[in-house]
């Protein structure tokens, strides 16, 4: 239930957002922020977010008290430490805009046992999120992956998702090859090297989501004919990299990997009966606020990403 | 929820790659070599050389390419490498080229040193390209880019076909050509380089590059018209009053004086760029945006434009010429006393037109097209200015109410501004105007690619789209001609006629006057 008090704090700001000259806004972003050491660089990103899209944006920040909520040039600001998380929603909500799309960029790595958690992803259309964020371990991107059994209508956008984009790319361009097509369907083994395990795990269920393999062990997938096909996945690296992927036919092996002499190129080649020469590709350096707007702006479903997290999950349970 | 198994099956053909589903393929997948003719010209330089290498480093390029560059200048391989590699390292927008990206990249490109009328030096090029179908697997496929100055491309284009290396004498890909602009200096020189070109090259395999058209916004307009359903039923002479398209610079001639004193602004600008920007605002919606039918409506369009009868020229058409100025706080000299150009010249640096398009949609429409170098700011943009409101209601006496005007920023601003009328809060009526902006560039969160990078990967991949087939240059040519022989026939005595880092020449305001509308400000 909504206090006088509040009412009155979202008229407030309302009254004052309305001051400001004709605007557009074409969504509601919603920050919440659980990590005193990250809080600047979250907000140097919402500001970079907020410079180029017109948007309602609302900052949660779990770790301050104080006012309920306060108009910091466009953005709100709400110290909602020591808040009642229905209290919070409510407050959110009434500053939100109506009939619009909402995101929320849920900065922290926990999304089990969060108390604001289950209430804001009531009042939104999607989530932001980066499953290694600040962790190597898999843990957020298994959360993930129950979370999105649980609720599937919330649009999940994992950023470790996302920055694998060039690298499913330099897969799947081996196998453009019209001559090499047919050695997708006889993959052996499967090696990735990344500095956290979100990536290597998304790789490995993006590829056997997309070639129909099963999870048929621990770390063992089985294709369409019950071949098994072993899944090396090991941490190396600073974190949110990938480093190496390898895949092995019985007839060639295809790997793509990082350059020693510059780790923004990957050197992708083919070795073995169906040898290819060698050739470079550039990896383009994304932001983290790069990604976000692009997090924002993708079509809502994303049946490929659904596919391969729901496979991650198999991989995990 | 998908339960992880992939909806899609191995295909029977084994030609679907599955993995490719939602991973885009941005790679241009033909192999082919690039040759650019002029390649110690500026623009090679400062423009194509470094698009290039962008598209290499944005993994565009197909896995198989080679480039060769092709001039009079003395180099070896490496000399062009070197001199590539500096031109690079000043004009990417990438920034220096790096290893191991640079090294890879040089490997691939290479240089032939000849004459532009000697055929063995044309069939020196054509062994060193059959050279690299074996050595780089560039597949026989073959783009040639003619950087050049205008006079030299119907020469080339005859060694081409003499040499063995037009398109019919290519049994094993395709050859295809980017022609840079002017295609021609008039109708008849336009006429004349299109029959040379049509001696050796079909039209599906002639790219005539406008460099304006590879521009996003440029792009956008289309995406805006089509794409959405409340401007197109306002996009007609029920609701718009006129239509103003501006390119106007800051720049001066610069260096290229001795060209620029024998064109002038309306063949430098209004004959392509302008007019291109106009036949995509103008036309019809095309049945599909494949090539041809985007082409067929932007040529439709165009031969309805109205010939201005030479009686008329003087009435409908605006000419200028810049003087001594200031542009940013600093003084700028004249236009008859830059390098190369005759101090008496009768050249006109701004070039405004009032076009009327005979059609059902845009009857009594005027159209005005301006540009101008020396101007107040560089600014390129169309505006669609509706007609008034047919009953006041609102407004305290001495409000005035605008008309709503659509404006599309095409640079140095990339995005969409419309203009509307809204209450000043307050008891009492008040309307004034206020502006609702759209930035394209931030918007998406993405870098728009600079014009030429889009315009070689798209002739690379064969796709003509942002190209102008022979049929729209014509017209073109037809539309400026009956103003071009009046103009050069003609001294006006009042050049120089605007100072420089102004509006442009008072003619350019009575031209609007006379019909009781004026210019937006530049």
């Amino acid at each position: 239930m909504i206090t006088e008090a509040m009412h009155s704090t979202i008229e407030t700001i309302k009254a004052e957002l309305l001051t400001d000259t004709v605007a557009t806004t074409t969504i509601n972003f919603l920050v919440v922020i659980d990590d005193d050491a990250h809080r600047q660089w979250v907000l140097d990103r919402v500001t970079l977010i907020d410079d180029k899209h017109p948007a309602r944006t609302i900052v949660l920040d779990t770790l301050s008290t104080g006012d309920a909520a306060k108009l910091n040039h466009d953005r709100i600001e709400i110290a909602t430490g020591g808040m009642n998380p229905d209290d919070v929603r409510s407050l959110v909500q009434g500053l939100m805009i109506p009939e619009i799309p909402s995101v929320l960029w849920w900065t922290g790595d926990e999304i089990v046992d969060q108390p604001l958690f289950d209430p804001l992803i009531d009042i939104v259309d999607a989530l932001v999120i980066d499953s290694s964020g600040s962790r190597t371990d898999n843990r957020t991107v298994r959360d993930l992956a129950d979370f999105s059994q649980r609720r599937p209508t919330v649009a999940l956008r994992d950023l470790a998702w996302m920055r694998l984009r060039p690298w499913q790319d330099m897969i799947a361009h081996f196998f453009d090859d019209p001559n090499l097509m047919e050695e997708l369907f006889a993959i052996r083994n499967l090696e990735i090297v990344s500095g956290s395990e979100a990536e290597a795990l998304y790789l490995g269920g993006w590829l056997a989501s997309r070639l129909g393999w099963t999870a048929c062990a621990h770390d063992e997938f089985c294709d369409r004919d019950g071949v098994t096909i072993p899944f090396t996945h090991r941490r190396e690296g600073v974190g949110r990299r990938v480093r190496r992927v390898s895949v092995e036919t019985g007839a060639s092996t295809y790997v793509a990997a990082l350059t020693p002499s510059d780790e923004g190129v990957v050197s992708v080649g083919v070795s073995g009966e169906k040898a290819r020469p060698d050739r470079l590709v550039p990896l383009q350096a994304i932001d983290n606020a790069s990604l976000i707007e692009r997090a924002i702006l993708e079509p809502p479903a994303d049946e490929v990403f659904e596919t391969a997290l729901s496979m991650v999950g198999k991989i995990l349970s | 929820m998908p339960d992880g198994t992939a909806t899609l099956t191995r295909p029977a053909d084994g030609r679907v790659n599955p993995l490719r589903a939602g991973v885009d393929v941005n790679r241009i997948t033909d192999p082919c070599n690039i040759v650019f003719f002029g390649a110690s010209g500026d623009l090679t330089k400062r423009m194509l050389l470094p698009a290039m290498y962008n598209l290499r480093l944005g993994d565009t390029l197909p896995n198989n390419y080679g480039i060769v560059g092709f001039s009079r200048t003395e180099w070896t391989d490496d000399e062009f490498r070197d001199e590539m590699k500096k031109a690079i390292d000043e004009f990417s927008r990438s920034g220096p080229a790096k290893d191991p990206m640079w090294s890879d990249f040089a490997k691939r490109l290479s240089y032939v040193a000849g004459d532009f009328d000697d055929v063995k030096c044309f069939q020196n090029l054509k062994e060193h390209l059959e050279n690299n179908d074996k050595t780089l697997g560039t597949g026989g496929n073959v783009l040639f880019y003619l950087s050049t100055p205008p006079s030299l491309f119907s020469p080339i284009i005859d060694l081409i076909a003499q040499s063995g290396l037009g398109p019919e004498d290519n049994h094993t890909g395709w050859t295809r050509i980017i022609i840079e602009k002017p295609f021609g200096t008039d109708l008849a020189s336009a006429r004349a380089l299109q029959t040379e070109v049509e001696k050796v090259f079909e039209e599906k395999q002639v790219y005539r590059i406008d460099h304006y058209l590879g521009k996003e916004p440029v792009q956008d307009i289309m995406a805006l018209r089509f794409a959405n359903v409340i401007f197109e039923p306002l996009w007609n002479r029920r609701y718009v009053d006129h239509v103003q398209i501006t390119a106007a610079e800051t720049v001066g001639v610069e260096l290229r004086g001795g060209y620029y004193d024998h064109a002038g602004a309306l063949r430098d600008m209004i004959q392509n760029h302008v007019t291109n920007l106009l036949a995509l605002v103008a036309m019809e919606p095309p049945v599909n945006p494949r090539a041809d039918a985007v082409r067929d409506e932007k040529y439709k369009v165009l031969t309805a434009l109205r010939p201005i009868e030479s009686s008329r020229v003087m009435l409908d058409t605006a000419r200028g010429q810049y003087d001594a100025g200031s542009i940013a706080g600093q003084p700028v000299p004249g236009y008859r006393t830059e390098p190369d150009v005759d101090p008496h010249s009768n050249t006109e640096t701004f070039a405004a037109v009032k076009f009327q398009i005979d059609n059902w949609r845009w009857a009594d429409v005027p159209f005005y097209l301006r540009s101008g170098k020396r101007l107040a700011r560089k600014t390129s943009e169309i505006a669609i200015r509706f007609k008034q409101i047919p009953h006041r209601l609102f407004g305290e006496l001495g409000d005035s109410i605008d008309n709503n005007v659509l404006v599309m920023k095409i640079q140095p601003e990339e995005g969409v501004s419309l203009r509307f009328s809204a209450k000043v809060p307050g008891p009492k009526m008040h309307i004034r105007s206020v502006s609702m902006d759209f930035n394209y560039g931030t918007g998406f969160g993405v870098v728009s690619a600079p014009a030429y990078e889009r315009l070689i990967g798209d002739a690379m991949r064969g796709d003509a789209t942002l190209f102008t087939r022979w049929d729209a240059v014509e017209t073109a040519w037809q539309a400026v001609m009956p103003i071009l022989e009046r103009w050069e026939t003609t001294t006006d005595e009042s050049f120089p006629n605007y100072p420089a880092g102004s509006q442009g020449p008072p003619s350019a305001e009575r031209l609007l006057a006379a019909d009781g509308r004026e210019w937006r400000k530049i």
